[in-house]
């Protein structure tokens, strides 16, 4: 059973990973910024953006049914309540019993299919390219997805987050090398599903290239701020998945303020450098041609087995 | 008047067609051969473009009915590696239709249409019946650039439809594109026939920005039209303005000061630079690389700022008058152009290495957006594009203008250095880019070795008077390409008509064939690598 304090905590983490996430974003394209010798918007924009759609009026295609309407919501609360499954700060994540990776992705997938059909909903042509490149892609990245977790959960005993994070913040310095090829897998597996380059490209401004901004480029308004909020939300979740899971090391194990405290810092700086590194690498690579991502995906692929292989020798 | 030169094609052409040529005449390095009867162009052209391989540079059609020419089609042919234009030259007379040369000039059939439309001239035998610069919402049985058309008509709008070129099949989609783009562009429509990612078939729909250059013209005073050359395309202001001037300097037969002709290449080159670092940095924009992007425009910038403090515009505005240029550019500014200049390139050869070992972005340049030679060569494509798949002509070397002259001497193993050079291009999106690296360079040399000015002034004087219904052809390189203006006067110091071709419309349908083997969201990058201009083409 949970505790009251158990469920205010968990719900803090949630609430702390919603109220960071566009930071995260911000920190992201700073970077971008500041490697292209630009000076680049504040880390506060994203925030800014968000309040400015939020008080926006929406227009919505005369072809549209109510999947269109419905899609920013399902994505919402998909990805919201997948960060109840994630462990942030706390090692032990409170809702843990009720969900486990497998429930993480699944509900991933839940946001992403109708983030597909709200771009084939409006009739747009940019909405139906948009979607037909994500479902590639999905479709490519899902047997890497599992078999990095596999790697993950045949090392730790179990699909269960917490399991795997409480067993991770309390082994040694990385005991299993079979970690380090999964880690590479779930690394390329984030790029992929957060459409950072060379998947995919947030700043462009070609409809002919995009992915995930043709499937949403008919939102506006509320809508557009609740999907760019939630794929922000994602993203954090994302971050923080493959900082907890592979460097766990300086999560709070017990819920007295202190630890706490000590596992909030300690989980903003993981979290702020990965994005900061994923900044350096989108600088540093072009897009790369729609047709060579499966050999990126097949990359992921080879390293999960060669980490299973490990695991068995 | 001068005969040497024009190489033995002109006796070649009048010993076969000596029957069917009413009379000849030069002009400089044109060379006109008026046709006595309509009926025989095809076969003169075809054997101007088949035999001698010579390239169609335009087709110029006027209304000469007030002044006892009726309709009037010029079509002017240029034979790489030397000096000459051939017009053939035929009269309609009151007649509305001509035969169209499609069948041995594919090249004609854009400029084909365009006469139909805008003089209401029938091409008989162009397969495309439909309207190319005036669309639908025009009323039929108006011709703009007929005399009796007064600028101030207002015209009806009519409802219509474009039939675009439809493919049919199971999985074939339509992707319409445009005209109103995500970035700062400017209009064109773009009609995708995909089977999933790749490109069935692309049909550009051009000429939303038509605003009735040459129309315009006729109403100016000869000098206004220096400005409104310089508008025709912004970032090609230099060349535009310096083929017009070059067209009515030889129309009055003005020795443009040697020091003006340096000037003039100077300016021409600069622009070449900016125009070159910026198509680079938009490709490295459009293939997902913003890095390579946000520091090849910081050098744009750069070179655009130094713009700005030679001539007072940052796009070359203001440079070029008839008889010589505008602006000076005085001992310190010498030093500066050379100092900054300099500075740049060296920044930029470092980039473009640094680029170049990218391996990510090289990736996305090879093999994309191929073109075939032979395509190019029949389609009479220029500058570039023509010179990223080793089709050699370069106005500049072909029909020195300005002081390019100078720069000419090749020897002969450079030449064969070069040969070799162009041989080994393919056609795709990263020879595009190793051009105009290589042109960029080539630029500045030119520019190094043309700032020793002489000192005989900024322009020559030029006569009151110009004698009526006299023309002339203009021409230079813009970074895009040959950019020809002809001009014919008339009565009272007037333009009767003027004629504009630039490079974006020869190059606009190699876009056609050269996404044929490519997927939906390299587009943009093939589209970026060809670097064409709307507002050029659509005049």
């Amino acid at each position: 059973m949970l505790s009251i304090s158990d469920i205010a905590l968990g719900t803090v983490q949630v609430l702390v990973l919603m109220a960071l996430s566009p930071l995260l974003t911000g920190i992201m394209r700073k970077t971008k910024a500041r490697t292209q010798k630009r000076v680049g918007a504040g880390i506060l924009q994203p925030y800014y953006d968000i309040e400015k759609l939020l008080r926006k009026d929406e227009v919505v295609s005369d072809q549209a049914s109510w999947i269109f309407r419905v899609s920013p919501w399902v994505n919402f609360v998909a990805i919201v309540t997948a960060a109840f499954f994630i462990p942030v700060f706390l090692a032990n994540s409170p809702f843990g019993l009720i969900g486990d990776l497998l429930l993480v992705v699944g509900l991933f997938s839940l946001a992403r299919f109708f983030t597909m059909l709200a771009g084939l909903d409006v009739s747009s042509t940019f909405g139906g390219l948009g979607s037909s490149r994500e479902m590639m892609i999905s479709a490519l990245l899902e047997p890497a997805v599992f078999l990095a977790i596999f790697v993950v959960a045949i090392t730790y005993g179990g699909t269960s987050l917490s399991t795997i994070v409480e067993s991770a913040s309390n082994s040694a310095v990385l005991p299993h090398p079979q970690l380090i090829f999964a880690a590479i897998a779930m690394f390329v597996v984030m790029l992929g599903e957060t459409g950072r380059l060379p998947f995919g490209n947030h700043e462009t401004h070609l409809e002919l290239t995009m992915v995930h901004e043709a499937m949403a480029l008919e939102y506006s308004g509320k809508s557009l701020a609740l999907m760019e909020w939630s794929q922000s939300i994602k993203q954090i979740l994302l971050f923080a998945l493959i900082a907890n899971i592979f460097v766990p090391w300086g999560m709070a194990s017990s819920a007295s303020p202190y630890s706490i405290g000590i596992g909030m810092a300690t989980f903003v700086i993981k979290v702020a450098a990965l994005a900061v590194g994923v900044a350096f690498l989108e600088s540093s690579v072009a897009k790369w041609r729609l047709f060579r991502l499966p050999d990126l995906v097949a990359i992921a692929i080879a390293s999960s087995m060669i980490g299973l292989a490990f695991y068995y020798l | 008047m001068k005969e040497s030169g024009l190489g033995n094609y002109v006796e070649e052409i009048k010993t076969k067609f000596s029957n069917k040529i009413k009379k000849f005449d030069y002009n400089h390095n044109e060379v006109h051969f008026h046709i006595r009867d309509p009926n025989d162009i095809r076969e003169i052209c075809g054997h101007i473009h088949l035999d001698m391989e010579a390239r169609l540079a335009t087709i110029i059609g006027t209304d000469e009915r007030n002044n006892g020419g009726g309709f009037v089609i010029r079509y002017v042919f240029e034979k790489t590696g030397e000096d000459v234009f051939m017009f053939v030259i035929v009269s309609l007379g009151n007649a509305n239709s001509f035969p169209s040369i499609v069948s041995c000039v594919p090249a004609a059939s854009l400029y084909e249409r365009e006469i139909r439309d805008m003089l209401g001239l029938l091409p008989v035998g162009n397969p495309d019946t439909r309207p190319l610069v005036l669309h639908e919402h025009w009323p039929q049985g108006v011709y703009p650039l007929r005399k009796e058309f007064d600028i101030k008509t207002k015209v009806a709008r009519k409802e219509g439809q474009y039939e675009f070129v439809r493919v049919e099949g199971d999985g074939i989609c339509e992707i319409p594109v445009g005209p109103v783009h995500a970035g700062i562009i400017e209009p064109g429509h773009f009609r995708f026939s995909v089977l999933g990612e790749n490109i069935i078939n692309l049909e550009t729909r051009l000429f939303y920005a038509h605003k009735g250059v040459e129309k315009l013209a006729e109403s100016m005073a000869p000098e206004g039209v220096v400005s409104l050359a310089e508008r025709i395309s912004g970032d090609e202001s230099v060349a535009n303005s310096t083929a017009y001037c070059q067209a009515v300097e030889k129309l009055l037969q003005v020795q443009v000061p040697d020091r003006a002709k340096k000037i003039r290449t100077v300016f021409a080159e600069l622009e070449r630079i900016y125009n070159h670092i910026g198509t680079l940095g938009g490709m490295a924009t459009d293939a997902g690389f913003a890095f390579g992007a946000a520091r090849l425009n910081i050098l744009k910038e750069r070179m655009m700022r130094l713009n700005e403090t030679l001539c007072g515009s940052r796009i070359l505005f203001g440079v070029n008058r008839i008889g010589g240029v505008r602006c000076e550019v005085e001992r310190e500014n010498q030093k500066l152009i050379l100092e900054k200049t300099g500075e740049t390139l060296r920044d930029f050869d470092r980039m473009a290495a640094f680029l170049k070992s990218k391996a990510s972005l090289i990736d996305r340049l090879r093999d994309t957006g191929k073109i075939s030679k032979k395509a190019a060569r029949d389609l009479g494509i220029v500058g570039v594009a023509a010179r990223c798949v080793g089709i050699d002509v370069d106005t500049r070397r072909d029909h020195p203008y300005a002081s390019y002259a100078i720069h000419n001497g090749r020897t002969p193993q450079q030449a064969m250095q070069d040969q070799i050079e162009m041989e080994k291009r393919a056609g795709d999106a990263m020879s595009r880019f190793e051009v105009r690296i290589k042109e960029v360079r080539d630029s500045f040399d030119i520019i190094k070795n043309s700032l020793d000015l002489e000192s005989d002034g900024l322009y020559a004087e030029i006569p009151e008077a110009m004698e009526p219904f006299k023309s002339a052809l203009g021409y230079a390189e813009s970074h895009r390409g040959q950019t020809l203006h002809w001009v014919m006067t008339g009565e009272n110091n007037s333009i009767f008509r003027y004629k504009v071709r630039t490079a974006s419309f020869c190059n606009w349908p190699i876009m056609e064939f050269a996404v044929s083997s490519d997927i939906v969201p390299d587009f943009p990058l093939v589209n970026k690598s060809f670097d064409l201009s709307y507002s050029g083409n659509d005049l």
